[in-house]
């Protein structure tokens, strides 16, 4: 393993947001103050009943909550810390040198 | 309880985390209402020089100037341009009103310019030829100015 790899904090996967339709509702939430439900709904191809329960989930986390937006309509803000640490454990000492480079956008909205 | 991810997966991880942000960053815009308010309002601060009152025009010209400061606050942010989504501050550059304000005073300076050449060659009601030209330019410009705000705030995320 490489010394950057060694001296990265302990990464762990983080089943709340980390399983791949949370982690791209998380990352959308992540760079918006405040995004619409069909917004979302639209980009991940979700139906409205299989959103509600993603959204239901990270609510019982206080991950997101829901709120009226401007227009009114039923829209999401993200309202708690994104857990830390990239979403991987580093298995290999080739998947170290991969890695680093690409974690900084993980880095970026921690 | 930690659980291990193979290296692809990881990287198909960052990759949906960078794509999302990314369609985020698409919809950093100013409104297109804004666009065709300003060329609206631009033509008609030409057709009140027809009339050819200094009063009406100085008053129309106020006017114009407060209610542009009324609505610019909120709007040329970059942070406003669909009624889906707010960008966050942080993903948006932070210069974006003055890159705005600053196209805006190029083309006060060009409807300037474009009057007085119009009024050299002799052109009937150059002012308000300028401020349709000058019009145009503002529909044209002005989504090109966002699309290019876009394109670096992409660039910069891929950094």
């Amino acid at each position: 393993m490489t010394s950057e790899a060694s001296q990265a904090p302990e990464a762990r996967f983080d089943e709340l947001i980390h399983p791949s339709t949370r982690l791209s509702i998380v990352a959308l939430l992540a760079s918006a103050d405040w995004i619409d439900f069909a917004y979302v709904r639209d980009r991940l191809e979700l139906s409205d009943s299989a959103l509600s329960k993603q959204f239901a989930t990270l609510e019982t986390r206080g991950t997101s909550l829901s709120g009226p937006s401007a227009t009114g309509a039923e829209g999401y803000k993200y309202a708690s810390p994104i857990p830390a640490g990239p979403p991987s454990r580093v298995t290999s000492p080739r998947c170290a040198q991969s890695l680093p480079a690409r974690s900084r956008m993980s880095a970026a909205w921690n | 309880m930690a659980e291990h991810i193979n290296c692809a997966d990881a990287g198909r991880a960052l990759d949906d985390v960078d794509l999302r942000r990314r369609q985020i960053v698409a919809q950093i815009d100013v409104p297109g209402w804004y666009w065709w308010g300003l060329a609206l309002a631009w033509v008609g601060l030409g057709l009140v020089t027809v009339a050819g009152n200094p009063w009406l025009s100085v008053a129309a010209t106020v006017g114009f100037g407060a209610a542009h400061s009324a609505v610019a606050a909120r709007v040329i942010d970059g942070r406003h341009g669909s009624r889906q989504l707010s960008v966050r501050a942080d993903v948006v550059s932070r210069h974006v009103p003055a890159l705005v304000i600053g196209f805006l005073v190029t083309l006060v300076a060009f409807t300037v310019g474009i009057a007085l050449a119009a009024a050299a060659l002799d052109a009937p009601q150059p002012a308000l030829i300028a401020s349709i030209v000058v019009a145009i330019a503002v529909l044209i410009g002005g989504p090109r100015l966002m699309a290019s705000v876009r394109h670096r705030a992409e660039r910069s995320e891929r950094r």
